[in-house]
């Protein structure tokens, strides 16, 4: 339509530069629009104002028509035309870029993606483009190759990059005069995209992309697992979560089976129910993390027997299962029943290491070490002058918990130690309630309150002997800390049902980013509602206040088979600390690498006192199955300090095992492990409906068109419009379109039919 | 009966059970061998750790011998209370509340509201079958019981029968002089034998002579820890109880405080 009334495609009026060739300056079109306007104006006024018929509001109506229709004329005596830079014929190179991945061996109903990517050019499009131009053809994996025909194109490639190949074809043309891009494909891209980097080379150089999508927007029956988002690191036996992202077409309301595996083994699933066409649907499936190693671990959806792509059912992950014990030091300032019952809840944790400092007189500490069941202090010396007052002392910890202690019983330097353990360590903290924590012992003006997650009450007496009940919150029903019921439902009916806390106090309002798990709601007295259970990450690290001394009642007043306490404790203690980072920290983007063999290894370096090294030696020894051992140097990022990073390629598919090493002249300042994996041949199992969004904005952003291969052919028509390659500009002229001719006949028929009615014809 | 009445009593029905079933207010039984003593002015204050006082059944099956007369179970009751929890308000960081709360092994969900529980006289208490297991529950889910002031071989006789209803497989142990609960606050000499009034008034520290020695024993749980703390032969109640009397000797006085504050301490940290 929009051809029909404007003469020429919309591209062709994005690309060219409207002008005018009669050469007269515009004031002079302006001066004369004005001219006859007041013409108009005049005759029109003194032929009205003999008639009643033609009142003011009328003649003026008639006095914009003509004027209208004067300025029609005035434009088109000045010559309208667009001027469009054009591909010269035979000295122009067009590339056609065609989808070689598996991907375009979906069927889509009538013929896969390839046989219609042939259809298209066999049908006309490249004859059409070979008349004006040298066509070089090149097939699309994760690179692009040359190939002579059509022939030649297989659909076997494991991946597609679609930014990679253009930017590749894009280098092509500082060399030659390629003038477009042609890309038939269906957008089924492995890297999620295309890079911003390739965008503007290609926008740079001004070569139009023109794209033709191939394939169904939609499928019919299928369910597709988009993302599974798993913990890459966990303690021994700590439960995670495997958060599946997946939709589906054509089963809205049907019962699916998720499906958690390590090898054959299966270590849980959950049935769920399928949400509304296309709608993207998360659910959280937990398991136990087992023994220390590296975990291989698949997710799948069971498939439904008619799908039609049951290949992308199944995501693989990997978890590191650490075997080191994360140790706590829970300091605490009364005797009190919290104590006693949270070191038991937490005693056959055999991940956990727990230190406690009680203060059992005024001048008295009774200190405490908790490993693997046993009881008692290993080392004699260990903290006998109580709260450590060195940095490397206190951050040998991974965690801490702070009971019923006022602030002033640690000093300024302790207090910002303990602020810094968080910031700079990355370690985490948590806060119960008491007579002597939070607001009533002094923390508010501590200079560790930056690292609260509430902003504490500024009144004392905030912690109540008084009994409160417990409720979740919608985040705490999806939360790993307070999970106890493997169903969240059944977990929100089971918290409700806990029994009451002898002990509450008010913590405040939470901070900005602090997530509130529970609240408690007291028992007596009417009292409001107030957060319970209060998470906050603050710089490297985590803290959390859990405002009560009265959880013990959970075990004490409920049997003793029933573990919620325990479980509670447990679950909460390793969230505190199961993200603790080491001295060095290594790490990649993607442990997953889906037909990819780039991988980029990362380590974050920390000295002795976890400030960031920056003048580290960093090692990644890499080992693979069937392959020679490897070190590769890493080097500083430069705009990270302490951060170091390296490219590597993994040569085949299997798994790799990374171990950082990071020197200080002769000093070893750590070292960590980690692993990542490369599969081949699954990544083109995945969003295998056409992605026309991409397609859209590739040609959008680089001046070219989005096709349907129904309309393809008009490329042949439409690829002359080009500032790349060699150019000639041209005029075209406007005057002549039927747009014009349509709105003066619209102007004239207006005061035609506004006479006949006025009856002043 | 009238819609109005039948939903008055159903109330009061589950008032009453919920009474049952919650914490219980505290009570001063008037029967106590002390008699009525002022209660302290902050005796309504609520605080972290209380000394729970099991109110048990005696050798005729009563917890009470009529009127203004209690049983066994009231030996040194209430002074003695008072005067331990002074001494662990003075000199440990325990947040206690200044008066006792006395406990029964009723079916009741109360008994697990109190974690550490002292019995008195237990050469006389009588502890059935029911009564047993709610006790090792009490004690399986975290409960600490502090045992004082019974004598010689046939009292001896008489807890072991009512502990059997508790613990039927488990050895009662004696304790060394090395165990942390003799040193977690203060230290304490286990050869000390903390001596009743009546035994220093017959110019000895012992009542029976069947056995006229200190026995400072314990049940442990399965990860070693005491649960049940055994004073045989010793009258610690007395000694809280006199405590601020010229007439009881000071060294003993000493000792049962600090073995008290000991054992609350030990039931606090494991």
């Amino acid at each position: 339509m929009f051809e029909f009334l404007f003469k020429y495609p919309l591209s062709i009026y994005r690309q060219g530069t409207f002008i005018f060739l009669a050469g007269w300056p515009l004031w002079l079109m302006g001066l004369g629009v004005l001219v006859a306007a007041g013409v108009l104006g005049f005759l029109i006024w003194r032929q009205g104002s003999g008639s009643s018929r033609m009142g003011v509001v009328r003649r003026a109506s008639v006095w914009v028509l003509q004027t209208a229709l004067a300025f029609l004329l005035l434009f088109l005596i000045w010559h309208p035309a667009l001027s469009v830079s054009t591909l010269k014929p035979q000295q122009n190179i067009v590339a056609v870029v065609i989808d070689d991945s598996t991907s375009m061996t979906t069927d889509d109903e009538n013929s896969t993606r390839k046989e219609a990517a042939e259809k298209v050019l066999n049908g006309g499009l490249l004859k059409a483009l070979q008349e004006k131009f040298q066509v070089r053809l090149y097939r699309m994996s994760d690179h692009a190759e040359r190939i002579d025909k059509l022939e030649q194109l297989t659909a076997g490639a494991t991946a597609t990059h679609i930014g990679e190949s253009l930017k590749q074809v894009a280098a092509d043309a500082s060399s030659l005069p390629i003038g477009a891009m042609i890309l038939l494909s269906d957008g089924s891209d492995n890297t999620g995209g295309v890079d911003l980097e390739t965008l503007s080379e290609i926008r740079r150089q001004r070569i139009p992309v023109h794209t033709i999508g191939l394939g169904r927007e939609t499928m019919s029956r299928d369910v597709e697992i988009s993302n599974v988002d798993v913990s890459a690191r966990a303690l021994p036996e700590s439960r995670l979560g495997a958060t599946v992202s997946f939709h589906q077409h054509g089963y809205t309301g049907q019962k699916a089976k998720i499906t958690l595996r390590e090898g054959s083994k299966v270590v849980a699933s959950q049935d769920v129910t399928l949400k509304a066409e296309g709608t993207e649907q998360v659910e959280t499936v937990l398991f136990n993390a087992g023994d220390a190693g590296v975990k291989t671990l698949e997710a799948s959806i069971d498939p439904f027997p008619n799908e039609e792509n049951p290949r992308n059912n199944r995501v693989t992950r990997l978890v590191n299962v650490d075997p080191r014990k994360p140790k706590i030091l829970y300091m605490e300032g009364e005797p009190r029943w919290e104590f006693k019952f949270l070191r038991r809840a937490v005693e056959d944790d055999h991940t956990l290491h727990l230190y406690s400092i009680l203060r059992t007189a005024p001048n008295k500490i009774y200190r405490q070490e908790q490993e693997d069941g046993k009881q008692g202090l290993t080392n004699i010396n260990e903290l006998k002058d109580g709260f450590p007052t060195k940095v490397e002392d206190l951050f040998g910890f991974d965690g801490l918990v702070f009971g019923s202690v006022d602030a002033p019983y640690l000093t300024k330097n302790q207090q910002d130690m303990v602020k810094q353990f968080v910031d700079r360590r990355g370690g985490g903290v948590l806060f119960l309630g008491g007579k002597d924590s939070l607001s009533d012992g002094g923390w508010a003006k501590s200079a560790a309150a930056d690292i609260l997650p509430t902003t504490l009450p500024e009144r004392k007496n905030t912690y109540s002997f008084a009994g409160a009940d417990v409720e979740l919150t919608p985040e705490g029903r999806d939360s790993l800390i307070t999970r106890i019921e493997e169903d969240p439902n059944k977990n929100v009916e089971r918290w409700k049902k806990l029994p009451y806390i002898r002990t509450f106090q008010d913590p405040g309002d939470p901070k900005l980013g602090a997530v509130v798990l529970a609240n408690f709601v007291p028992r007596e007295g009417g009292g409001a509602k107030r957060p319970l259970l209060v998470t906050m990450n603050y710089g490297r690290g985590r803290t959390a206040i859990f405002a009560t001394g009265g959880s013990w009642r959970w075990q004490m007043l409920q049997p003793l088979a029933d573990m919620s306490h325990e479980m509670f404790y447990r679950q909460l203690l390793r969230w505190v600390v199961s993200d603790t980072p080491r001295h060095i920290t290594g790490s990649t983007p993607k442990s997953l690498l889906a037909d990819e063999s780039h991988v980029k290894l990362r380590a974050e370096v920390r000295d002795k006192t976890y400030l960031p090294a920056g003048d580290a030696t960093v090692e990644a020894h890499i080992t693979g199955e069937g392959i020679p051992p490897e070190v590769v140097n890493m080097t500083p990022e430069p705009l990270e300090q302490g951060v170091y990073g390296a490219d590597w390629t993994a040569p085949k598919a299997g798994s790799y095992y990374v171990e950082v090493v990071a020197k200080r002249a002769a000093e070893e300042l750590g070292t960590d492990t980690f692993t990542f994996r490369r599969e081949d041949g699954i990544a083109e199992n995945f969003h295998v409906e056409q992605n026309r969004e991409l397609l859209q904005k590739l040609s959008a952003e680089t001046g070219g068109s989005y096709y349907k291969p129904a309309d393809a052919q008009k490329l042949g028509k439409d690829i002359n419009y080009s500032q790349a390659g060699i150019t000639v500009r041209e005029t075209r002229d406007l005057w002549d379109m039927p747009a014009i001719f349509l709105l003066f006949l619209g102007i004239r028929a207006a005061e035609w039919l506004l006479r006949r009615r006025w009856g002043v014809i | 009966m009238r819609l109005r009445t039948f939903f008055l009593i159903l109330l009061a029905v589950l008032g009453a059970w919920g009474v049952l079933l919650a914490q219980k207010p505290f009570k001063q039984y008037p029967g106590g061998e002390d008699g009525d003593i002022p209660l302290p002015p902050d005796y309504q204050k609520p605080a972290e750790w209380v000394s729970a006082r099991l109110r048990y059944r005696d050798a005729f099956g009563r917890r009470f011998r009529g009127f203004r007369s209690e049983g066994a179970w009231a030996t040194d009751y209430p002074l003695g209370d008072r005067h331990l929890i002074i001494g662990v308000q003075r000199l440990t960081r325990i947040h206690a509340r200044s008066v006792e709360q006395t406990v029964e092994l009723d079916g009741s969900d109360d008994l697990y509201n109190w974690p550490f529980l002292y019995a008195v006289e237990v050469g006389q208490w009588t502890i059935d079958e029911k009564e047993g297991a709610q006790l090792r529950d009490f004690l399986d889910r975290g409960g600490f019981l502090m045992v004082d002031d019974f004598h010689g071989l046939d009292q001896w006789e008489i807890f072991a029968e009512g502990i059997h209803q508790v613990y039927p497989d488990r050895q009662i142990e004696d304790l060394e002089a090395s165990e942390p609960i003799f040193h977690i606050l203060a230290d304490v000499d286990p050869k000390v034998q903390v001596a009743g009034l009546a035994a220093l008034y017959r110019g000895r520290t012992y009542e029976q002579a069947s056995d006229p020695y200190p026995r400072w024993r314990a049940i442990y749980d399965g990860k070693k820890r005491i649960v049940v703390a055994i004073c045989h032969n010793m009258d610690l109640g007395d000694a809280w109880e006199h405590s601020d009397e010229a007439s009881y000797p000071a060294d003993m006085a000493i000792v049962a405080h600090r073995a008290l504050q000991n054992y609350a301490m030990y039931d606090l940290t494991h």
